[in-house]
């Protein structure tokens, strides 16, 4: 076995050689100043709540009722259904746009490197009204659903073949020449050599852009599809409760897309990839 | 064959063969035959264009003019005919290439069961039969990034032997590895070459070349500048830029 020195565990470790007694004085300063500094401004905020009376019963009462949830959980589920489907379409097309612009078969190549630049530049929610405004005036007929889930799958299929042909290009020369020495196919080094180890090099940041979908999904609203913050407009309306109702959805988002980036911590652990927290 | 000399038909043959990288003339008119079974050991400077020449062979590098032939059909240009003729010469890499994903199990039968279409337990029951030869059965289910660099190149050497091929290219085979593990991988190759395989092997190991070698060849500059028996060449090199360089290397 080599020898190799250890690999950083945290990003501290990245970054900094380990410190001596006097910075580590200093690392507690610093930790018990913030600390406080953390809570007074923390305590500060929930202040603010209370004096301008969003801490009161009127406001938070509604999420004891089992219909309140219900109805936010119907709009959990419409959230986690297009950011699934959108998620999968644009992990299918991204890689498809990929092989396509590093085909080597110029028109080709060129034509995908043009949709993925288009895709990767165009906001979301412009992709969005064109599915919603200008696609119905030529006869063609979409449910809400994939008026949604079409532009947002679209829009992160462009930034996932740059993630995949950034991961592409981390695969060693070396591999692809093995390969070849060896008689394998172009398409079969592509699927069997180089892909898989593609894919391990770039998990990071393709569950970044999942997280991305899941945010992206928000805008639900424009086409009026039951997502999650669609479902929370309408209960706000319905009780006049605004701050309550959007703390509550953020906290879900965020357990959302924590989940999220377990998942790919855990991933990244089977498989092997060392990450830098 | 029947009309053949001794030799037969060689088995690698490098005619007129020219390349440029840019502006640099990496390789000049090099001609080249490798007969059955020799072992042809490539020695010279860094920068002489030896790798280059090794990789031209299974076109790893392409060449601007002049021909390689194997076993006296041109070299396939492209597509499954140059697939097809890279499957039958061995490729051995200095930093090894084992595929970083597999088991070292999996790298030495992808190829037979890939390209030569064997049966998954033919080709595993083949494999452990390479591993024990190049000793690293043991470590036959472990991802390359667990062994040592000779175990990595050992197995690599396995892969190569996995498509039986008709000869082997070794580029390198040991400058990247630590003092220790040079031998292991060595011995492996001279069992390789006792056993009559065709072998072209650029190394800068001259103790090897002189107690393996049936040829040296001395590249210097993209050309070949001499070549002959290791006992004529390391003894009673000809030419200024062979005394040279076998004066820089036995300096100590």
């Amino acid at each position: 076995m080599k020898t190799r020195p250890p690999k950083p565990q945290t990003m501290r470790d990245a970054l900094y050689e380990a410190p001596g007694p006097r910075t580590r004085k200093r690392i507690a300063l610093g930790t018990a100043v913030s600390a406080v500094l953390v809570l007074l401004g923390a305590a500060a905020v929930v202040w603010q709540f209370y004096v301008t009376g969003q801490l009161s019963a009127r406001y938070w009462s509604f999420f004891l009722q089992w219909t309140t949830w219900r109805f936010l959980l119907q709009g959990l589920l419409g959230t986690v259904q297009v950011a699934a489907t959108a998620g999968v379409i644009a992990l299918v097309l991204g890689l498809l746009l990929m092989l396509g612009r590093t085909s080597g078969v110029r028109p080709l190549a060129a034509a995908c490197r043009v949709v993925t630049d288009f895709f990767r530049g165009v906001p979301s929610l412009l992709l969005i009204y064109f599915f919603f405004l200008v696609v119905p005036q030529y006869g063609v007929k979409m449910p809400s659903f994939w008026m949604l889930t079409l532009p947002v799958a679209l829009a992160a299929s462009g930034v996932l073949a740059e993630v995949f042909r950034a991961g592409v290009n981390a695969v060693p020369r070396g591999q692809v020449e093995a390969a070849k020495s060896i008689g394998l196919s172009p398409a079969r080094t592509m699927f069997k050599i180089v892909l898989p180890q593609a894919v391990r090099y770039v998990i990071p940041s393709l569950i970044a852009q999942l997280v991305v979908v899941v945010k992206d999904t928000t805008v639900a609203y424009v086409v009026s599809y039951p997502d999650l913050m669609q479902n929370a407009r309408v209960l706000i309306t319905r009780y006049d409760a605004l701050v309550s109702m959007y703390l509550v959805v953020a906290v879900v988002y965020i357990l959302i897309n924590y989940a999220i980036n377990r998942a790919s911590v855990y991933v990244a652990h089977r498989t092997g990839v060392k990450i830098i927290r | 064959m029947q009309s053949a000399t001794e030799k037969g038909t060689p088995v690698i043959e490098l005619r007129h063969v020219e390349k440029h990288f840019g502006d640099l003339h990496v390789l000049r008119d090099v001609n080249l035959a490798v007969g059955r079974g020799e072992v042809l050991v490539v020695v010279g400077p860094s920068g002489s264009g030896k790798s280059t020449m090794c990789r031209t062979i299974n076109r790893l590098e392409t060449i601007d003019s002049g021909e390689i032939l194997i076993e006296g059909e041109p070299l396939p240009q492209e597509g499954r005919e140059l697939a097809r003729m890279r499957a039958e010469l061995g490729m051995v890499f200095q930093q090894f290439n084992l595929f970083a994903h597999m088991t070292v199990l999996d790298n030495v039968t992808l190829g037979p069961r890939d390209v030569l279409g064997v049966p998954r337990e033919e080709a595993e029951r083949q494999a452990m039969e390479l591993l024990e030869r190049v000793g690293v059965a043991e470590q036959a289910h472990k991802v390359p990034a667990q062994l040592s660099g000779g175990q990595q190149q050992r197995a690599a050497i396995a892969r190569s032997l996995a498509m039986r091929p008709k000869a082997m290219m070794f580029d390198e085979p040991t400058s990247a590895l630590d003092p220790e593990m040079i031998n292991e991988v060595l011995d492996v190759m001279v069992e390789l070459a006792r056993e009559g395989m065709t072998m072209v092997v650029v190394t800068h190991e001259m103790s090897f070349a002189r107690r393996v070698a049936d040829r040296v060849v001395f590249m210097a500059d993209g050309q070949i500048v001499e070549e002959g028996s290791p006992d004529e060449f390391f003894d009673h090199p000809r030419s200024q830029r062979a005394r040279d360089f076998l004066d820089s290397i036995r300096g100590h």
